[in-house]
This record gives structure tokens, C-alpha cells and sequence, in this order.
């Protein structure tokens, strides 16, 4: 797999040391509870975050992105010593969840040039490009996202998070529908970005969390879900 | 339970004295007596939109539901109080000149105020969700706020300019007996206390159907979750 | 360097350059929007006939015609999203503002050419007098962009609710009635000959309030 070995300034930049503090953080959709009061810091490497389904891991991977306002507690993510509000976390973290889906008429370079594009890269063609090959889809890069499989659809997902190599990653069942060879390319390329990377990984799938550091249980089942 | 009382009295005493007390303007004639209740309903309907309006935007601010609370309270006594200025405006115009709706700009404005207080409504009962139905109405609550302006002041001279009228109305200056004045001021009192009194009642409605709401919730929510344990 | 200030403009340019690509792709809202329009056009045209020196009338029936064809059509670029479930992804890559103002370019590009075809169908078929093209224009332009203005924002809102289409409509209507009021106003003076200096200002005057206010609102229109 290849990896884009050379730093090109343009599509990546130096890694960003980033930490995610969270204090009882809790949320609730109307008056249901969808995920339980937390309290941690993660400041390096690769956390799983485990719990039974319903138990609140997606909602708390949205709350970190800042697509979701929690209505308990708070959240803070530094990047390089600064704080980010919510709508500014988007150009730091890379997030693939089951609910992100792309535009079906779109080809998945489209999809991910227009990503890389709006996000401000400075070649988001290319940048594109790599993080196709990164998960082994620079075959299918022109096939329209509506023709994709879905274990190919979560490879273009996981190449949308990888985009501009971000100092926090937030992956939502990362290795759902993929197969051997999918599964073995996510591993090198968590594996490969660890070291400068805050990686938080929400699944129940064992091969996900024994890649992980440190383990976070979430408790509490059947909870609110994040329709 | 004195302020009720005095609240009660003080209604009473304005409505009978709108009838018995207060003297008759001579260009109008007996129709007068429909002014006392018209024009103070037209106010609550301005007064509540504001207050509706108002916390809205302090919804925005702050994200305490109970600015919600408010602000859809009033907003359906405003339509409430809407919907008596209209009917009661658009019965005054018949007795004074025979026709039901003229489209001049007073009716025209009371009328877009109404389509404000109805698209509010409408939109809250399609959200479930109550931060969510707070948030989106309260959006719609400050574009509405642009719009109020133009739709109260500029658009009715437009309008007016564009079909002017062969009835004139002389709505405006009216002799201001003192009585009258009296009158009006009793009657503006009085229903903005009713008003206020009324939207208390409301928003504490408002917060117990919240409530209710959550527990009903959570008890569904604890009988499914017992039942999804009990099968593992 | 990932979102920085001046990435805001590349945000709107790439989400215009998506919708139009998308739209181009599907069609679909086109075509539906200009069926519409034509649809209206020929009832009109059919039941009142030619109205060569109507000039109030003209000016109500073609404003009339483009309402309906916003209500009809600027909906969906939000209701697109939000069943295509691809508001996440635009949310992870853009902010609030930069979505607002790329949809709206789209929506007045949208609204542009469906005016492109309606107007001077509209002109020919109910015979109108010829129009003085610069004020005429004029207030085509500010009228559209205060349409699209409102239009973009309570689409954005009625794309989060239950019952999207029906309130569409109802839920605009009050935010469309001044431009309405003006438009129709200044088209029936440029007709007569007369001065469309209060409608321009009217119109420009609340176009830019609500383009004002959105763009206050949209950083709170989703938060879940």
C-alpha cells in the first residue's frame, strides 16, 4: 500500500499535537439519554472506545467534531496549544462514521476533491488522489459513489478522514463492511499515522480495539440513538 | 389569588363600562364601542409578537428552553388575540362601510401577522424534538423579524398606492374626549394584564408538558430496556 | 493548510461547483422547476389571454409566476442533502456561512436561468408592451436575489422538519410578500412609465437585511 511517503507540504502538514479533554460530558436527545456522563483526557496515540450498541459512542464522536451540541458538560479539543471552538474543529479532525455518505452521482475522487477543496488544500486534486491510494481504491477512483459496494463506500469514508492528514482522527466502526484486505490496509494506515496522530476509535469489533492503547468502556445499552 | 381577583374586577368593570360609561364618538356612532376592544387587541397581538420575538433570540443566545417556553406561548395568544382583531376590525368595517375586508393598510398588516403566527405555529408542530423545535422556530422567529418592518409599514402604502380605494378611511385622528381617553387607557390596561396573566398560565402549561413528557419517556424507555435485558 | 480564513471562499466555490456538477448530473430539479414555470405560464396565458395594455396586470401575473416557481423549486438543494443524507459530509468541510452563501449563488444562478426562459415567454405570449430592459432588469435582479435569499434559509429550516413540503410554501409566503409587493410595484411603474426608485429601494433595502440576518442564523441551523 502506498503511502505518499514524501511530506509534500501542500497536501499534509507537520503533525499537530492534539488533545481531546472531556468533563461529564452528557447527552440527551429531548428527554432521553443517549450518552452517560464522561470524564477523560487523551492526549496521544490510539483509544478505543467500546460499549455496547446504543451505549452513546457515535453521539460522543459527533459531540468531539463539533457537529453536535451536548447538553451536558463540555468538551474541549486542543490543537497545537489552542483551543477550538466547535465550527473549528473541522479543518483538524478526520471523522468517518456509518452516517457519512457522499454524493451518489459524484465519482469518489469528485466526492473527495470537492472535500479537499472546500476544506482549503492547497493541490486538492491531488491530495484526492493520495488518499484513494491510501485505502486501495485509486482503481475505482472514477466510478460513481452510487455504483460503490459498501465495503468500498467505507474505504472512500475512511480516504475522506484521511484527507490533509488531520491531528485527531474520530473513526466510527472503521473496519465495518470490509473485507481482509480492507481490514489489513486500515491497520497499516492507523499504524502509520499513530505516532502523530490522537486517535480515537468508537467499535466492538476486537481486531479494532486490540490496536488501541487504551480502552474506554462506555456503559449504559440501548440509549437515545443519533437518527 | 388578590391580584386574580383584582385582575377579574378590573375586566369587568372596563367591559361594562364600555358599554355604559363611555361616551359614543359622533362621527362613529354606536360602532364606537367596538374600538375598545379592537384596537387594545391589535396591541397584544403587536405586544406579543414582540415578546415572542424577543425570547427567541434569547433562545438563541443562551439555550434555555424556558425562553422557548415563552415564546411559543405567546406566539399562539398572539394569534389568539390576532384572530379577535381581525374578526373584530373586519365586523366594524361592515357597519361602518358595508364591506367585510378592504384590504387597506391596517387590515392588510394585521392580516400578514397573522400568516407570521401561523407559519410559527406550523413549523413548531412539525418538530418532535425540543431542542430542535426550539432552535428552528427560533431561526424563523428572527428572519420573521426582518420581515415584520416591511410588512407592517411598507408594504400596506405600496399595496395601497397600488388599488387605491374609493372608501376613505378615516380611521385616524379621532376627538379625543376625555372619557375616551379614559376608556382606552382602562381597556389597554386591562388586556395587557390579561394578556401577561394568560402567558404565565401558558408557559407554565408549557414547561409541565416538557416534564411530562420526559417521564413518559423515560418510563417507556426503562420497560424497553428491561424487556431487550430480559432477552439476554 | 486545512481551513484557514481565505478557505471560506474556496468552501463556497466548491460547493457551488458541486451543486451545479450535481445538478447538471440528475437534472432533475431543472427540469421539474422549468415544467413549472411553463406549466403556470400556459394557464395564465390560456385563461386571460393577451393583455397588451394591462400593464398592472402584466406586472402581477409575472411576479406571480416566479413566486410560485421559487416556492416550487428552491427547496431542494437542502431537502437534497438532507435525504441524501450528505449533510454531515458538507457540515465536516465547510462552515455554516460558506454553506449559506454557496447554496444561495446556486439558487440565484438556479432562479437565473429559469428567468431565462420564463420572462421572455411570459413577454411574448401575453403581449406585452416592450419593457424599459435597464429597470426592467433591475428589478428582476433584486427581486430574484431577495426571493432566493429567503427561499435558501427556510429551506434550510423546513429541510430539518417532518413535513417538508407542504410548509415550504406556507412558512415562506410571509417572507415573500414584500418583494412580491415591491416587485410588482416597480414592473407596473416601468410599464406606466412612472419611477421605480421606492420599489428598488425596497427591494435592495430587504434583500440585504435578510441576507444580513441569515447569515447571523445559519451558524446555529444545525447543531445535531
Amino acid at each position: 500500500m502506498s503511502a505518499g511517503h514524501a511530506p509534500a507540504a501542500a497536501v499534509e502538514r507537520a503533525s499537530r499535537a492534539a488533545t481531546v479533554e472531556v468533563r461529564s460530558l452528557a447527552h440527551r436527545y429531548g428527554s432521553r439519554l443517549a450518552l452517560e456522563p464522561q470524564t477523560f483526557r487523551l492526549e496521544s496515540g490510539i483509544t478505543a472506545v467500546t460499549g455496547a450498541n446504543g451505549s452513546g459512542k457515535s453521539t460522543l464522536l459527533r459531540i468531539i467534531a463539533g457537529l453536535l451540541r451536548p447538553s451536558e458538560g463540555e468538551v474541549r479539543v486542543t490543537v497545537d496549544g489552542r483551543d477550538l471552538e466547535p465550527g473549528e474543529r473541522r479543518g483538524s479532525i478526520g471523522l468517518a462514521t456509518p452516517e457519512l455518505s457522499f454524493y451518489e452521482e459524484m465519482t469518489a475522487f469528485e466526492n473527495l476533491e470537492f472535500a479537499a477543496e472546500a476544506h482549503g488544500l492547497a493541490a486538492p486534486a491531488r491530495a484526492a488522489r493520495e488518499a484513494l491510494e491510501r485505502v486501495g481504491l485509486a482503481q475505482r477512483a472514477d466510478d460513481r459513489v452510487g455504483a460503490l459496494s459498501s465495503g468500498m463506500r467505507q474505504r472512500v469514508r475512511l480516504a475522506f478522514a484521511s484527507l490533509g492528514g488531520p491531528p485527531l482522527l474520530l473513526l466510527d466502526e472503521p473496519g465495518s463492511h470490509l473485507d481482509d484486505e480492507g481490514r489489513a490496509t486500515l491497520e497499516r494506515w492507523i499504524a502509520l499515522v499513530a505516532p502523530r496522530t490522537l486517535v480515537v476509535l468508537a467499535t466492538n469489533d476486537e481486531r479494532e480495539w486490540r490496536l488501541a492503547e487504551r480502552r474506554i468502556q462506555l456503559r449504559g445499552r440501548d440509549l437515545g440513538h443519533p437518527a | 389569588m388578590i391580584l386574580r381577583a383584582t385582575l377579574f374586577l378590573w375586566v369587568a368593570a372596563t367591559m361594562v363600562a364600555a358599554f355604559l360609561w363611555a361616551p359614543v364618538v359622533p362621527v362613529l356612532g354606536p360602532t364606537t364601542r367596538v374600538l375598545y376592544f379592537h384596537i387594545p387587541s391589535a396591541w397584544i397581538t403587536v405586544l406579543a409578537l414582540g415578546w415572542s420575538m424577543l425570547h427567541s433570540a434569547l433562545y438563541l443566545r443562551t439555550r434555555d428552553l424556558k425562553h422557548d417556553d415563552h415564546a411559543a406561548a405567546a406566539a399562539e395568544l398572539g394569534l389568539l388575540f390576532c384572530i379577535a382583531a381581525t374578526v373584530t376590525g373586519s365586523l366594524w368595517a361592515h357597519a361602518m362601510w358595508g364591506s367585510y375586508w378592504n384590504w387597506d393598510p391596517r387590515e392588510t398588516s394585521i392580516f400578514f401577522l397573522m400568516l407570521i403566527y401561523g407559519a410559527y405555529l406550523a413549523m413548531r408542530s412539525s418538530i418532535d424534538e425540543p431542542a430542535r423545535r426550539a432552535r428552528l422556530s427560533a431561526i424563523y422567529s428572527c428572519i420573521a423579524f426582518v420581515a415584520v418592518p416591511f410588512l407592517m409599514f411598507v408594504v400596506p402604502r405600496i399595496y395601497f398606492s397600488l388599488h387605491p380605494d374609493p372608501i376613505i378611511n378615516t380611521r385616524g385622528k379621532v376627538d379625543m374626549d376625555p372619557r375616551i381617553r379614559w376608556m382606552f387607557l382602562s381597556m389597554l390596561l386591562a388586556f395587557t394584564a390579561l394578556f401577561f396573566w394568560m402567558l404565565s398560565l401558558r408557559v407554565r402549561l408549557g414547561r409541565f408538558e416538557r416534564m411530562h413528557e420526559a417521564r413518559t419517556d423515560d418510563h417507556a424507555h426503562e420497560a424497553a430496556a428491561m424487556a431487550a435485558g430480559g432477552r439476554n | 493548510m486545512r481551513n484557514d480564513a481565505s478557505s471560506s471562499a474556496a468552501a463556497i466555490w466548491a460547493i457551488l461547483r458541486k451543486e451545479c456538477r450535481s445538478e447538471w448530473r440528475t437534472r432533475y430539479g431543472i427540469s421539474a422547476a422549468l415544467l413549472f414555470s411553463i406549466t403556470t405560464l400556459t394557464s395564465v396565458s390560456f385563461a386571460v389571454g393577451r393583455l397588451g395594455d394591462r400593464g398592472d396586470i402584466l406586472a402581477a401575473l409575472l411576479w406571480i409566476v416566479l413566486l410560485f416557481a421559487s416556492l416550487a423549486a428552491l427547496s431542494h438543494s437542502f431537502v437534497r442533502e438532507v435525504e441524501g443524507r450528505t449533510l454531515t459530509l458538507l457540515r465536516l468541510v465547510a462552515s455554516p456561512t460558506s454553506i449559506a452563501i454557496g447554496k444561495l449563488l446556486f439558487n440565484l444562478l438556479f432562479l437565473g436561468v429559469l428567468e431565462l426562459v420564463t420572462v421572455p415567454l411570459f413577454l411574448v405570449l401575453m403581449g406585452a408592451p416592450p419593457p424599459h430592459w435597464g429597470r426592467f432588469i433591475a428589478l428582476l435582479g433584486l427581486g430574484s436575489a431577495a426571493l432566493a435569499a429567503s427561499s435558501t434559509l427556510v429551506g434550510a429550516l423546513i429541510a430539518q422538519t417532518r413535513s417538508r413540503g407542504s410548509l415550504f410554501a406556507a412558512v415562506s409566503l410571509p417572507l415573500l410578500l414584500p418583494v412580491l409587493a415591491a416587485a410588482v410595484a416597480g414592473t407596473r411603474a416601468q410599464w406606466s412609465d412612472g419611477s421605480i426608485a421606492a420599489p428598488v429601494e425596497m427591494l435592495a433595502a430587504y434583500a440585504l437585511a435578510v441576507m444580513a440576518m441569515s447569515l447571523l442564523l445559519y451558524d446555529h441551523l444545525w447543531e445535531d
